[in-house]
């Protein structure tokens, strides 16, 4: 109990994400590096290409459409 | 009975299923394949996170991928309640849900060839020499989804209630 209790005590001493202190500066670098716009548009390709496709298909007025026969009901005299 | 006259159309709850579809397939793929089994990470073939700063520069891409995927999802959902107030769409549950599988389906394969196989900004399992199963997996999966959710669109086609009739 006195462990747990030492290490808890241990952990909010601490200053929070010690390693990201030291590492962030070089993770934003790699982010945002020279070939940012290339990766940012060759990773929304598929997506780009899916909503283009589905929009066309949304807004076309003859692809998957037809005229319905009348039902029989509604056709007898 | 002027509906009964009309053209129907089918393809508005189609896309709208299928946005919805590939969507949905994108969340499990983030949630089950990157988070939960940490695979498939969005740039992990230019970049395998073998350290730190690597792996959260792929978590920074798998978030901006997820962004745009969520993005899919809303716009789905916009198109579907468009779908709802129109009387020449049959809202057919057969049709709707068989774009789900379509829209899965389509999302694993057109990621699949075009990330995996032509552009090798990533695999789904890349903590080995050979990518080829776990890649051909991820393609055969989407095959067995588009597959199944043809059939079921094409069970829809008997299903002729309007949308805007139906509630």
């Amino acid at each position: 109990m006195l462990k747990l209790l030492a290490t808890l005590a241990l952990l909010l001493a601490a200053t929070t994400a010690q390693a990201c202190a030291v590492c962030r500066p070089r993770v934003e670098a790699a982010i945002h590096a020279p070939d940012y716009t290339d990766t940012l548009l060759l990773l929304l390709l598929p997506v780009a290409l899916l909503v283009g496709g589905v929009l066309l298909l949304f807004f076309s007025p003859t692809l998957f459409s037809w005229k319905p026969t009348p039902p029989r009901s509604t056709v007898a005299p | 009975m002027e509906a009964n006259s009309s053209p129907l159309h089918r393809g508005p709850l189609i896309a709208a299923g299928i946005l919805l579809g590939a969507g949905l397939g994108g969340f499990v793929d983030g949630i089950v394949l990157h988070q939960i089994l940490q695979w498939h990470n969005m740039l992990s073939g230019k970049l395998p996170p073998n350290n730190l700063i690597d792996a959260k520069v792929n978590m920074y891409w798998d978030g901006v991928f997820h962004a745009a995927v969520w993005v899919m999802t809303a716009l789905g959902l916009r198109l579907l309640w468009a779908v709802g107030h129109r009387r020449d769409v049959p809202w057919s549950g057969r049709t709707f849900f068989g774009s789900l599988l379509i829209g899965w389906g389509l999302f694993n394969v057109i990621e699949g060839i075009i990330d995996h196989e032509i552009l090798g900004l990533h695999h789904v399992y890349e903590y080995t020499i050979r990518h080829l199963p776990a890649d051909l997996a991820f393609l055969g999966f989407g095959l067995l989804l588009l597959l199944a959710g043809w059939a079921l669109v094409r069970a829809g086609r008997t299903d002729t209630t309007p949308a805007a009739a139906s509630h």
